[in-house]
Order: C-alpha cells, then sequence, then structure tokens
C-alpha cells in the first residue's frame, strides 16, 4: 500500500513544520503545503491528497470556505480542521462545509493521528491501517535487531498472511502485545538458522560447541529483543496507547503448526546468508 | 513462583467449564516443574503482564481438545480438530484467562493478558519459565487437562 498523502494548509511555517513533525514516521506522508486558500485549490487539484489539515485564519479566506471549496471539487475528501478556537458554531458550519475532524491548537501527536487514521479506515481500510502503522515497526525491528545482535545483513520482506496456520519446524518464540492493538509476535526459524545464529551471537566459531538449550535461549533472547524494540518504534508514535509485551514463550520441535485464529496476521521473512527469520505478527480484529 | 498464584487459575476452571455444559472438573495432580513442558498435542500458550508476569500453557491431546469443543458446541460432532474446533479452544482458552486475570484483579494485581496462540504437533516442547514452575492437571469427564502455569508477582 502507498502512504496515504496529505496536505496541511496553514498560513504559519511554524505550524506547517510541527504538523509535518507530528506525521514523521508515520504511513502519512506531506504531499503539499498550501499557505492559503487559493493555493490550497490549486495544490489539492494538483496532488489529490487523502487527507488535509486546515487552519482557520488564512490570508485571503478562513478555512472553512477553503473547504468549502476543495469539498465542492472532491466531496469524498477528509478534512481535520487544526484551530486555536473551537466551538460549537465552528463545529456546525465547519460540518456543512464538509469538514470530518476538529482539533484544537496545540495538537498531540496522538490525538492527529489518531484522527487521521480513523478518517483513513473506510477509505484505505483496517489492513491496511495495521500494515503501515504497526506491522512496518516490527519489520525495522528485526532488520536492525539482526543487523546489531549478529551483524548480518538481510533482505526484508512485509506481507499479509491468510495462512490458517503457521508452519514450524525448528524453533518459535511466541511473545504476547498487550494494550493496543492486543496480539501476538512470533518469531520463527529453522534448527539450523538457530544454530548459526546463536554461535555468532555468543562469539562461538562453529555451532556444534553450543551447550544443550544454549541456541534456543539464544534466540529466545534474540526474540525478545528485536519483539520489544517493534513494540517501542510503535510506542514512540502512539504515546498514549501503551503497548506491552509478555514474556516469551518458546516453541521447539519439528511439523508444528500454530493457529491463531480471529487475528489480522502479518509475515515479515529477513533472508540471511545463515538462513531465513520470520515474525509473523499478528493484531486482534475489531479493535 | 508463588504457590498462591496457582489457586486463580484453577478457580477459573472449576468455575468457567460447568457453565459451559462439563461436568465439576476435578483437580488430580499438582507438582513442581523444571524442564520444559511436552505438548500433549494441543497446547494454547496465553501470556501475562503489568504486576503478574509470566505464561500459562492449556495442554491436552487432540482427542480432549475434540471432545472440549464438541461439548461446548452443545454436543455436535467433531471428527476433525478442524477450524471451529480450534476456535471453540482458543476461546475457552480466553474465558479461562480472563477469569483467571479478574480472579488476580481481586487479589490486588494489575494484570493484562495476550490473545491465545494455539499450537498443535507432536512431542514438541514447550519453555515458558527458566526457573521452576507448576503444573497442575484437572480431570473434565475423565479426560485430562494440563495447566502449565509459570506466572510471578513482580
Amino acid at each position: 500500500m502507498e502512504k496515504v498523502k496529505v496536505m496541511v494548509v496553514d498560513d504559519s511555517k511554524v505550524s506547517r513544520a510541527m504538523i509535518k513533525g507530528h506525521l514523521a514516521k508515520t504511513n502519512f506522508e506531506v504531499c503539499a503545503e498550501a499557505k492559503n486558500a487559493a493555493e490550497a485549490v490549486a495544490l489539492y487539484e494538483e496532488n489529490r491528497p487523502g487527507i488535509i489539515t486546515m487552519d482557520m485564519n488564512l490570508p485571503d479566506a478562513d478555512g472553512i470556505e477553503c473547504s468549502r471549496r476543495i469539498h465542492a471539487i472532491d466531496p469524498d475528501v477528509k478534512i481535520v480542521m487544526i484551530s486555536a478556537m473551537k466551538d460549537a458554531s465552528l463545529v456546525a458550519t465547519g460540518r456543512e462545509a464538509g469538514i470530518s475532524a476538529f482539533l484544537q491548537k496545540p495538537i498531540s501527536t496522538n490525538d492527529l493521528i489518531d484522527t487521521m487514521m480513523v478518517l483513513c479506515q473506510n477509505k484505505v481500510g483496517k489492513i491496511a491501517v495495521l500494515r503501515e502503522s504497526y506491522a512496518k515497526a516490527f519489520v525495522r525491528a528485526l532488520q536492525q535487531g539482526i543487523f546489531s545482535m549478529i551483524g548480518v545483513h538481510s533482505e526484508v520482506s512485509l506481507e499479509l498472511d491468510d495462512r490458517r496456520f503457521l508452519d514450524v519446524s525448528g524453533i518459535a518464540v511466541i511473545i504476547g502485545l498487550t494494550g493496543f492493538p492486543m496480539g501476538r509476535a512470533i518469531v520463527y526459524m529453522d534448527v539450523d538458522t538457530m544454530n548459526k545464529f546463536s554461535a555468532i551471537m555468543l562469539n562461538k566459531d562453529d555451532p556444534a560447541g553450543l551447550e544443550e538449550d544454549e541456541a534456543s535461549d539464544t534466540v529466545e533472547e534474540a526474540a525478545n529483543i528485536m519483539v520489544g524494540r517493534g513494540v517501542s518504534n510503535i510506542n514512540d508514535v502512539f504515546k498514549d496507547k501503551e503497548m506491552r509485551i509478555t514474556p516469551p514463550g518458546t516453541i521447539y520441535g519439528t511439523n508444528i503448526r500454530i493457529a491463531s485464529p480471529k487475528l489480522t496476521t502479518f509475515r515479515i521473512t529477513a533472508e540471511t546468508r545463515i538462513g531465513k527469520i520470520y515474525l509473523n505478527v499478528g493484531f486482534a480484529e475489531g479493535e | 513462583m508463588d504457590a498462591k498464584l496457582v489457586n486463580p487459575f484453577v478457580d477459573a476452571f472449576t468455575s468457567v467449564m460447568p457453565q459451559m455444559g462439563f461436568q465439576e472438573p476435578k483437580r488430580t495432580k499438582l507438582y513442581v516443574r523444571e524442564k520444559n513442558a511436552v505438548s500433549r498435542g494441543v497446547s494454547v500458550i496465553v501470556g501475562f503482564t503489568k504486576q503478574i508476569r509470566g505464561n500459562v500453557v492449556y495442554n491436552m491431546s487432540v482427542d480432549t481438545a475434540k471432545f472440549i469443543a464438541s461439548t461446548m458446541m452443545m454436543g455436535m460432532p467433531v471428527n476433525d480438530f478442524d477450524t471451529m474446533a480450534q476456535s471453540a479452544i482458543s476461546e475457552m482458552s480466553n474465558m479461562l484467562t480472563a477469569n483467571a486475570a479478574t480472579n488476580l484483579t481481586g487479589m490486588g494485581f494489575e494484570v493484562d493478558i495476550s490473545t491465545p496462540s494455539l499450537t498443535i504437533g507432536e512431542n514438541f516442547q514447550v519453555k515458558i519459565s527458566d526457573t521452576q514452575y507448576l503444573t497442575v492437571e484437572m480431570d473434565l469427564g475423565g479426560q485430562v487437562v494440563e495447566l502449565d502455569i509459570a506466572v510471578d508477582q513482580q
């Protein structure tokens, strides 16, 4: 999925920079910035952003008039008004002009992103939101984690996993996610990859030198670190919805199937020179 | 782990299961384990965090899982441990864990639980603790459901 394009309409350069800052590291990308109503209409036609943030006070017209003009071009456009004052009459006239949400300055990152996510859900779908704002945090965590712990580069891919089962022969470290959204992350790999991973992490030349349980304990700890980092990446953005991780539960054996009924799951694959390392992350639906 | 933390789980099991049409379950065994648990066929892992941290595993054979799923679905025959049966076992684990969490809250602990992960396979190992933990075996209408409980107070 592509990023959701956002246009920021505000006559203040500082306010525009602040909004841009709030949206950094998210799946919302500022594609256009307008400092007055005329520019906003022109840039809207040119860029067709999915969402617009609208200031109330503009030099050539107010935010409501500007919204009305853009709404006339596209009745489906999502406009969030960000203004210093917010009262009932502003909300009422704003709604008539096609504004979907109202935020009062100073805005928090959480409020802005939450509002935009809600507005976007109908447009881009819940799965896209989970993928962009949550699953991708684990993509970075997996790639950076593998590199920082064993110095190995990886090619990482992310896909929606609609299989009913995760098939594991080797090791799977299951870590629960609590808070919002709930779910679980599973880091898994085959025995050969587990042994090589652990040997490198523990500075042993040969995986044969690993003691009993040493390899699985090492992978368990590595998984814990990577999933923890993924959750931190999410908490960095959504500061009020603290996600937490439960201690790991680790399974090993051959031909194990793991089912996660009712979860929307994503499979992240890291291809490395020591084998494939997977991170499957699932989120409870309907949250 | 602290033995007093086992009761909330046993109590949850004995109070929730009869509501779903089972006979009164009985606790048949309680022992300390140091090593990994071995799956009986179907193992559901649920994690805990906040003031109580750890994992609980509901461990049973495929036949027991089918028996439970069938009873939960008003006696509907369950020949294969299929998606519907898996959902039933997941749901049961959810209910038991949520009930145990409520019991823990009643003891003054703040807890959060994860979604259950249902694992199926033969003779795979399940590691939920670096140290000792407790296993409780419950008799449920002649079937055995093992609860592996490794939770600690923070």
